[in-house]
């Protein structure tokens, strides 16, 4: 565990002291944000169903999370490790190798608070709102077209915008929460055994 | 587990094998033994297979076929108990760019479970012994390359090691940061770590080993001490530079020189192998001046390891060129 945390503590250092690699992260979904309101919120006034009375930056504001918590950095600062050497530094010392995985990943979600947390700022300035506390990406799942609606069905995002979504527009719900809690947990566990497993078996 | 005790030899190879994808065999079956307290180095040109080498016995390779042991412990069976024991500063210098000097050093003491004050202290102390106080703070990004290889040395001591395995420490670095480079790797082993080192420089395996061993082709073609080996080669060479002049006829005029060994044609050169070359002289510019043959210059040396690489596999190390007797 200390190895983690020494690792981690390098990389949010890392992070703040290269806020050119962060700005990328919180433009791109703040992007989206402006540009997706400007352009469908006077299709889909507050007055519309599945807004619940809110406008449809609170519809949107989940979408914009999801990037800004999806365009995390880490692997591509792994990769940079390895090409600079510093990787190998790392496997001779006597540490886990599934240490140097979770130290990255400690930056990420600290760059992950702090742009979600602006975008919530951002979106909260627009006028959105929340119920609780926060994908079919433009339309609730009904809207779609059938085919639409299959692939965004069988798209496990879509859950987790679904369930952001219902923090925002309508409260706790605990059905669409826990897919949503389900989905991160089973991707997140997922993600990181490849990673470990393929980090325990490197060598070159 | 391995049950290592301080007699067993600092590194010890058998059958050391690592065949690559597309069965490209860098190295073929190496035996070798480093003992404690040595200064071994590994000696040949780029692609002759040291590194493959290094990067086996520090468990950052598994080795195709065979066994080794670092410190007493198989690399293969317990390498985390083998890398508790060694220290590694590998040919590419392992550095974090957005990291200080000091924060590295910080670091590597943690992950190594050194901690809080203790870091703090083996890492100033480290920084002293390198001579990076000044710059500790700064980023590494903005090091100098001797400076950066410097502190990859001193962030492979933070454990005081039991072994160092050094991979071409001073390739790239002009001649004074080598000759610093060399005067820590002397004060480190002279502090009772065992060195290994690769290296592509004869001055610098000639210099700094206490043995050697070299390697071509994935395969040690001799070893011994740097004197040792100098003295079997039992000539002195005589380097006559032509200048323009015919090689043939040139060789011709000097014809069975008494003493003389063999001839070497080089580039620009003939390379005379005598048992006394010194005495032979007088007589090459008789025989020259008698066939009217005017050379550039005409020096004596002793045996340097290049001879040595040279007699081992047909080609010198440095230039790296295959040469016609």
């Amino acid at each position: 565990m200390t190895e983690v945390l020494l690792l981690g503590r390098r990389a949010v250092r890392e992070v703040i002291r290269l806020p050119e690699a962060t700005i990328p992260t919180l433009f791109i979904p703040l992007f989206f944000l402006a540009v997706n309101i400007g352009q469908v919120s006077k299709t889909f006034p507050s007055t519309t169903p599945f807004l619940h009375g809110q406008g449809y930056v609170g519809f949107q504001l989940p979408v914009s999370l999801m990037f800004a918590v999806c365009t995390a950095t880490s692997g591509l600062a792994l990769v940079t490790e390895i090409d600079l050497g510093y990787f190998d530094k790392l496997l001779v010392a006597p540490i886990r190798r599934s240490s140097i995985i979770f130290g990255r990943l400690a930056a990420d979600l600290v760059r992950g608070i702090g742009v979600s947390t602006l975008v919530l700022l951002v979106a909260l300035a627009f006028g959105a709102t929340m119920r609780s506390g926060v994908t079919p990406n433009f339309v609730p799942f009904d809207r779609l077209s059938p085919v639409m609606e299959a692939l965004a069905r069988a798209n496990p995002v879509s859950y987790v915008i679904e369930g952001l979504r219902s923090l925002v527009l309508q409260g706790w719900v605990p059905g669409k929460l826990a897919i949503c809690v389900a989905v991160i947990v089973a991707t997140g566990l997922g993600l990181t055994w490849l990673s470990v497993r393929a980090i325990e078996r490197y060598d070159r | 587990m391995s049950i290592a005790t301080a007699d067993d030899p600092a590194v010890e190879a058998r059958g050391l094998r690592r065949t690559f994808k597309g069965g490209v065999e860098a190295v073929r079956d190496i035996d070798l033994r480093v003992e404690r307290g040595e200064i071994f180095g590994f000696l040949g040109p780029n692609g002759a297979g040291k590194s493959t080498t290094v990067r086996m016995l520090c468990t950052l390779l598994p080795p195709t076929a065979g066994s080794a042991k670092v410190a007493g412990v198989d690399v293969v069976a317990d390498p985390a108990e083998a890398r508790r024991r060694i220290g590694v500063a590998l040919q590419e210098i392992g550095l974090d760019p957005v990291q200080t000097g000091r924060e590295l050093l910080e670091l590597q003491c943690g992950l190594y479970g050194i901690q809080g004050s203790a870091a703090r202290a083996r890492a100033q102390e480290l920084l002293e012994l390198v001579g990076l106080t000044e710059a500790a703070d700064r980023r590494t990004k903005t090091y100098s390359g001797g400076m950066k290889r410097r502190l990859d040395l001193a962030s492979a001591l933070v454990h005081s090691p039991e072994v160092l395995f050094l991979d071409e420490p001073t390739t790239g670095l002009d001649p004074a940061s080598r000759l610093t480079i060399w005067d820590e790797v002397r004060r480190i082993n002279a502090g009772g770590t065992s060195v290994m080192l690769t290296t592509q420089y004869l001055e610098e395996a000639d210099q700094l080993c206490d043995r050697l061993a070299i390697i071509d082709a994935g395969r040690i073609v001799v070893e011994g001490t740097p004197g040792r080996l100098k003295a079997q080669m039992g000539h002195d060479v005589v380097s006559v530079a032509l200048n323009g002049a015919d090689v043939e006829s040139t060789k011709a005029a000097i014809g069975e020189l008494p003493g003389l060994e063999r001839v070497v044609v080089e580039s620009e050169a003939l390379a005379l192998y005598v048992e006394d070359g010194p005495a032979s002289i007088a007589e090459i510019v008789r025989r020259l001046d008698r066939q009217r043959i005017r050379v550039g210059g005409i020096a004596v040396a002793r045996p340097s390891l290049d001879d040595v690489f040279l007699r081992s596999t047909g080609r010198r190390l440095e230039g790296d060129e295959e040469v016609a007797a």
